[in-house]
């Protein structure tokens, strides 16, 4: 036999185990329902569901001034980031509104406020903020500090009749530019990190449980003493469910993204998937590693979970990666979907090619390598 | 139900796992992990902005101006640029997430009282950082103009110091953070954490419960034995309710004990919801075992339902009230919501059993809602 006959043959064989894969994923019912429901519908929900910004606000008042100042002040905490509750006649009772949950601020302006303020004496609002959800509540007291600031600063100036017209006084204006998501919409953040989250799970636990699978019943001992290498087993499930997740990756991207959140895609869509690809290759590597080291589904799941877990928390979407402690982003360099995160958007939003993106490239290569060697070092060892 | 044919069951059950080491081993681990990981390693906080700065004043005062970003802890300063174009490459190449763009004759015109408009451009990829970014910004332009117009009073209104800042500066704000009075990341966080390690690590204890024996076919000596379905389920579900009793008393102790969080309630109703918690959770995992056919289908849905859900409808990074509709209808059927409520009211607001009896109402419902369905769903006559 010559060596490109060799070759065919190698092929159709890793070609055949592929095909065995995907029919038996393609026959479990609940699992294939559930995995197209993850990249459809789940992505609907979760894009249009969530708004982290600063959003309505529950604010009350205690206006125990009542003056032309007091109102203007009220005035000025407007939608989408506040949405006044009411006045309430004494403090006490917006405590315990606050207790209850019914609202998340409380502000509190005193007797003779106007008077005080005019008079040029100064004077002094309290607010109380609700922050048992800490960035929330931070976040709002920020605001709340910059519009009674900013309020204050244009009644001292109007009692020296420097008023209206900023065109006399030295002020720096911000001129605010947002690049790449010029109307932050929200949804587009959401439903990439979304998908990202799905690529990111069912590319580690669908190889890893595969193969697992058939250590546990035993099939995998058929499969040495038959004319396949470790090397073949092993890619045909790589390959059968990354061409699953591509396949519904591009469900996702054309079925939700683009048509329902007009998600651009500013790159070149061929590089994404291809870099998707590579991202799935790289987080079997990791599923395949811990299937290496589990015997039952049990033991793999928990693996998994252990460093999925991490993975989808500490990589960047879902807290600002560049504010994590050092030692935690030094252990994320191991997470395929910290580079796959700088790649997605990379490609959708800022339309980055691979003059750009190829350092995050040459990680995840280089990281799912070492995986997928680790991974056929551990397997072979096992069954040789 | 008899007692003693629940405990031939229960016994079973928990022969199988301890003599699983290492999901045993896993079992207890991870929320231990988890919770140290997350309680040190999380940072919702956005700091260290990484940004850079086109000056084209090059002045004694556009330096001091952009000294205070760079002073700032919420900024991490990468360096001049020569012009925007610069810039554009660097936000592309995700090297900075932020620029500030310092015009010319910026000195020139704050002295002659005029103002200036700073140009800032900011990458909207990530929404939300976006927004917290943008209002670092102008919080440093605030506090610049403030100082500009106290000068600028004090040289054309002959004006001293204390004046001219009383007359800028007439409103102060007094900001009282409830619940978490110093408002550290941590005290929110981990609360939530113990929900997240509860709700994600319980549900897979059980999920392969069922399903395993109807793989390898021992669910028929079930189904032939005088067993009956509830008792059936309930040996099932005991063990793992036992390992989850442990992980909460020992995550109660490690949020107390090493993370230091006040524990203001009464731990007898905070012990007596997480039972009640745990009762749902479980109850997913093994209502999702009786609802697949293959281990692998079990595994990936009780990892993708418990994920998920819990890391956006939770409260857990986001509160409830901001999301949407169709979301919040998603959060309020799901169970982690209501014990994120209960956790972070018995750690942080002291509050018991008169505020949260409707979230613990919330998850008995779901708990036997979760019972009956595995009851209905479970039968010994299956029909293939």
């Amino acid at each position: 036999m010559t060596a490109p006959q060799r070759a065919a043959r190698w092929g159709r064989r890793l070609a055949a185990l592929t095909w065995k894969e995907v029919l038996q994923l393609s026959r479990d019912l609940p699992l294939l329902l559930f995995l197209l429901y993850s990249f459809s519908l789940s992505v609907l929900v979760s894009g249009a569901g969530i708004t982290m910004q600063l959003h309505n606000a529950e604010l009350l008042v205690h206006d125990a001034d009542h003056s032309r100042s007091s109102r203007e002040l009220i005035h000025r905490f407007q939608p989408p980031y506040f949405t006044l509750k009411g006045e309430i006649a004494d403090a006490r009772q917006g405590l315990r509104e606050l207790d209850e949950g019914r609202a998340m601020m409380l502000l509190d302006i005193p007797p003779r406020f106007h008077e005080a303020l005019m008079g040029g004496e100064g004077t002094a609002v309290q607010v109380l903020v609700d922050t048992t959800n800490a960035p929330q509540g931070l976040s709002a007291a920020g605001y709340t500090v910059r519009i009674a600031g900013a309020f204050g600063t244009d009644m001292g100036l109007a009692s020296v009749g420097l008023s209206g017209t900023k065109a006399t006084v030295p002020v720096i204006e911000s001129a605010h530019r947002v690049w790449f998501n010029p109307n932050q919409d929200e949804t587009w953040y959401q439903s990439i990190s979304h998908v990202l989250r799905m690529i990111t799970l069912f590319g580690v636990l669908l190889p890893a449980s595969a193969l697992v699978r058939e250590k546990e019943r035993g099939t995998v001992e058929q499969l040495l003493v038959s004319p396949v290498t470790p090397f073949q087993i092993m890619w045909s499930k790589v390959l059968a469910m990354s061409a699953v997740i591509l396949i519904v990756t591009g469900l996702a991207v054309y079925g939700v993204l683009r048509p329902v959140f007009h998600v651009p895609m500013k790159g070149s869509a061929l590089l994404y998937f291809l870099l998707t690809a590579l991202h799935t290759f790289t987080t079997a590597g990791l599923g395949l590693v811990a299937a290496t080291l589990a015997r039952n589904q049990a033991q793999v799941g928990m693996m998994a979970l252990f460093f999925v877990g991490p993975m989808l928390l500490l990589s960047g979407i879902t807290a600002p990666f560049e504010s994590m402690p050092r030692w935690v982003q030094t252990i994320m360099t191991m997470s395929p979907l910290r580079y796959y995160i700088d790649i997605t958007y990379g490609v959708m939003l800022k339309g980055a090619g691979m003059d750009v993106l190829w350092k995050s490239v040459g990680a995840m290569v280089l990281l799912g390598g070492g995986l997928f060697a680790f991974g056929m070092w551990r397997f072979r060892r096992q069954f040789e | 139900m008899n007692v003693r044919v629940i405990k031939a069951v229960a016994f079973k059950e928990w022969k199988e796992t301890t003599r699983d080491r290492l999901f045993l081993l896993l079992a207890f681990l991870l929320p231990v992990l988890w919770l140290v990981v997350f309680g040190y390693g999380l940072n919702l906080d956005v700091e260290e902005i990484p940004f850079a700065v086109v000056d084209r004043d090059h002045s004694a005062l556009s330096r001091d101006y952009l000294y205070r970003f760079m002073q700032s802890r919420y900024f991490s300063f990468r360096g001049y640029a020569e012009d925007e174009r610069a810039l554009d490459r660097l936000l592309t190449e995700t090297k900075i997430r932020a620029a500030i763009v310092v015009p010319q004759r910026f000195e020139e015109q704050l002295a002659a009282g005029q103002p200036v408009t700073v140009q800032t451009l900011l990458d909207g990829t990530f929404p939300l950082h976006t927004d917290i970014a943008k209002g670092y910004v102008i919080a440093i332009n605030q506090v610049f103009t403030e100082e500009r117009l106290i000068d600028f009073l004090r040289q054309t209104r002959g004006l001293t110091e204390e004046q001219a800042s009383r007359l800028v500066r007439p409103l102060k704000v007094e900001v009282r953070y409830l619940y978490n009075e110093e408002v550290r990341s941590t005290w929110s966080m981990v609360p939530a954490l113990v929900m997240f390690t509860l709700m994600l690590a319980s549900p897979l204890l059980t999920a392969l419960g069922v399903v395993r024996e109807k793989e390898t076919g021992s669910i028929y000596n079930i189904y032939s034995s005088t067993v009956s379905r509830a008792e059936f389920l309930a040996g099932k579900l005991l063990p793992y309710i036992a390992i989850s009793i442990v992980n909460i008393c020992v995550l109660w102790v490690l949020a107390v004990g090493l993370f230091h969080v006040p524990f203001k309630g009464s731990f007898v109703f905070f012990f007596l919801a997480s039972v009640v918690f745990i009762l749902c959770t479980t109850g997913i995992g093994l209502l999702i075992s009786l609802l697949v056919q293959t281990q692998m289908a079990a595994l990936i849905i009780t990892m993708v339902v418990a994920m998920i859900p819990t890391i956006l409808f939770s409260g857990l990074l986001v509160p409830v009230s901001s999301l949407t509709r169709g979301a919040k209808v998603q959060a309020h059927l799901y169970p982690a919501m209501y014990y994120t409520t209960i956790v972070r009211g018995s750690f942080l607001k002291g509050v018991g059993a008169g505020v949260l009896w409707i979230d613990l109402l919330a998850l008995v419902v779901f708990a036997t809602a979760m019972g009956g369905m595995t009851y209905h769903l479970f039968t010994k006559r299956p029909k293939t």
